[in-house]
């Protein structure tokens, strides 16, 4: 649980940094995340970086099966 | 003005409410959608819509016609009024179809002049005709640049997903999209389609990635906060709404596709005497009532609806229980340019009033009275068909409207024959004399004639209590 708190830090640093610093721009209507992430996705290269980022953690722990616990507790923001 | 009320429905935007007042239909636009409205109405982008039949025709107002309902409103418009509101889960595929281009086709034209749509609800469009028309004037605002689409799940729920149901299972949304007024998910349209479908791109990212992610493990507060600021290129989403256009007019129900129009030609009953005495009668009764907004319970594929079209009423709202007549009957409305909107209706058992409150989508005692009503060879469906007492479907159809022509077919009419093929029969008040003695009760009967060998008549009523009686 830890880990995914890190990662969505992570994710919001990445998107100031490849998307630009914005105020939310909230409809009063809820697009849904599933949405946004099909737009991400057919938005191109950048918003696609941001899906990746998104499941970064789920990609890395199919890969790495056991993550060091220090690790985890000292990147809890 | 005392008699003003607010549209019970108009509640989700905080940019504005709808109100009536008599015949009239006003729309308020309060200071958190003025700059909006302002900035589209300034760039001509309502002039244009409105020109082309794509938007309700809208004139600015004195907000003083709202009375105390007009304080807080920063401008106050008024819109041409629409003969019959209907809701998608009433519309055959082809309704559906062309109300989704529309929305499609004004977001384009809209993102043209910088302007962008704040949802993307099937209840924002009406008919006029087979005609579809944008009604909520509301919904336009300043596009942002880089702002995603944020209507499109609701588009793909209220549009895209119920017209995959049928397009490529075969399976009418109706009854599904009625209970599910807010529509019908990506998730559940996955599960359904077959893989041969899914091998489509336009199905991979529509509903079967947009469901995939909707359910994926990002639903943690701080990501989605993360995403609330995503950002989807102008050319993108042009390209989205470009490609949805196209994919969604190749759409056609399954199984039937474009034959049923080369179907119709061979199938239709026009030119039996039967028929023709039937249109004559029809068109007899609406040019001597020239009805404003005529009801047509069981429509079929509209003939009946035509001739009282000829013949003088000014509208027609027809209602049937079969998808493949409704088709026709929409496509035939379109074709011969028609004041003709043929509606999914099940006469035992209307549309219900639903949403917040039960009062948001109007049942369909709720939303309006007929001028004028015609049930050709109707009744003995809800009555042997359905178990409803004869005078109660009496009651019912006299009650909808001042004045109306309904058939009565008679137990050895080889139709009534058929419903009770295979069941008792218990319906020893199902004649002639107790539908006549039904009517009388309620109405004068003006002129009557049997149609046919079988003993179907016609009678034309003009009710006692004037248009405001209530009907059961």
């Amino acid at each position: 649980m830890k880990f995914r708190r890190f990662n969505a830090a992570i994710a919001m640093l990445v998107f100031a940094l490849v998307l630009g610093v914005d105020s939310p721009a909230f409809a009063y209507l809820d697009p849904g995340t599933g949405s946004i992430m099909l737009q991400l996705l057919l938005g191109g290269v950048a918003g696609a970086l941001m899906i990746l980022k998104l499941y970064w953690y789920r990609i890395k722990s199919f890969f790495v099966r056991d993550e060091k616990p220090a690790e985890k507790e000292s990147k809890d923001p | 003005m005392s008699d003003v009320y607010p549209e019970p429905g108009s509640f989700r935007d905080p940019s504005g409410r709808i109100y009536y007042s008599g015949d009239r239909v006003y729309r308020s636009v309060t200071s958190h959608g003025a700059e909006d409205f302002v900035f589209v109405r300034e760039s001509g982008l309502i002039d244009r819509l409105s020109d082309a039949g794509k938007l309700i025709g809208t004139k600015s107002v004195s907000a003083d016609v709202l009375g105390e309902y007009g304080k807080d409103a920063a401008f106050v418009v008024e819109h041409q009024r629409v003969p019959f509101i209907s809701y998608p889960y009433e519309w055959p595929f082809p309704a559906l179809k062309a109300a989704a281009l529309l929305h499609l086709d004004i977001q384009l034209e809209a993102l043209e002049a910088g302007i962008s749509l704040s949802d993307a609800t099937a209840y924002n469009i009406q008919f006029m005709g087979s005609r579809p028309v944008f009604i909520d004037l509301l919904s336009f605002r300043k596009y942002r640049d880089g702002e995603i689409w944020a209507g499109h799940r609701q588009f793909c729920e209220q549009f895209l997903n119920p017209l995959l149901l049928r397009a490529k299972i075969g399976l009418s949304y109706n009854a599904w999209y009625r209970g599910s007024p807010e529509g019908i998910k990506a998730s559940d349209v996955r599960k359904l389609l077959r893989w041969r479908s899914k091998l489509s791109l336009n199905v991979l990212a529509h509903v079967v990635a947009q469901a995939a992610f909707q359910q994926s493990s990002i639903s943690k507060t701080d990501s989605k906060r993360s995403l609330a600021t995503a950002k989807l290129p102008q050319q993108s989403y042009k390209r989205m709404l470009s490609k949805l256009r196209t994919w969604i007019e190749t759409l056609e129900p399954a199984d039937t596709g474009k034959t049923v129009w080369q179907d119709y030609a061979n199938t239709n009953s026009y030119n039996s005497d039967e028929a023709a005495e039937k249109r004559a009668f029809i068109g007899k009764f609406a040019a001597a009532t020239k009805p404003a907004v005529l009801w047509d319970m069981g429509c079929n594929t509209g003939d009946y609806a035509d001739a009282a079209l000829k013949g003088g009423a000014g509208y027609c709202v027809g209602f049937d229980a079969d998808h493949g007549a409704l088709e026709r009957a929409f496509s035939r409305a379109g074709r011969d340019e028609l004041n003709f909107l043929p509606l999914l209706l099940d006469g035992a058992n209307p549309s219900p009033s639903q949403g917040w409150n039960q009062r948001e989508r109007g049942g369909l005692s709720a939303r309006a009275k007929a001028d004028g009503i015609i049930a050709l060879a109707f009744v003995h469906h809800i009555a042997i068909g359905c178990n409803v007492p004869l005078d109660d479907v009496v009651s019912w159809l006299i009650g909808l409207a001042p004045q109306g022509a309904i058939e009565f077919v008679p137990k050895q009419d080889p139709m009534v024959q058929e419903l009770l093929a295979l069941r008792e029969d218990i319906f020893p008040d199902y004649t002639e004399e107790t539908f006549l003695a039904s009517v009388r009760k309620r109405a004068e009967i003006v002129e009557e004639k049997t149609v046919t060998g079988s003993g179907r008549k016609l009678v034309w009523f003009r009710r006692h209590d004037g248009p405001d009686s209530d009907g059961c």
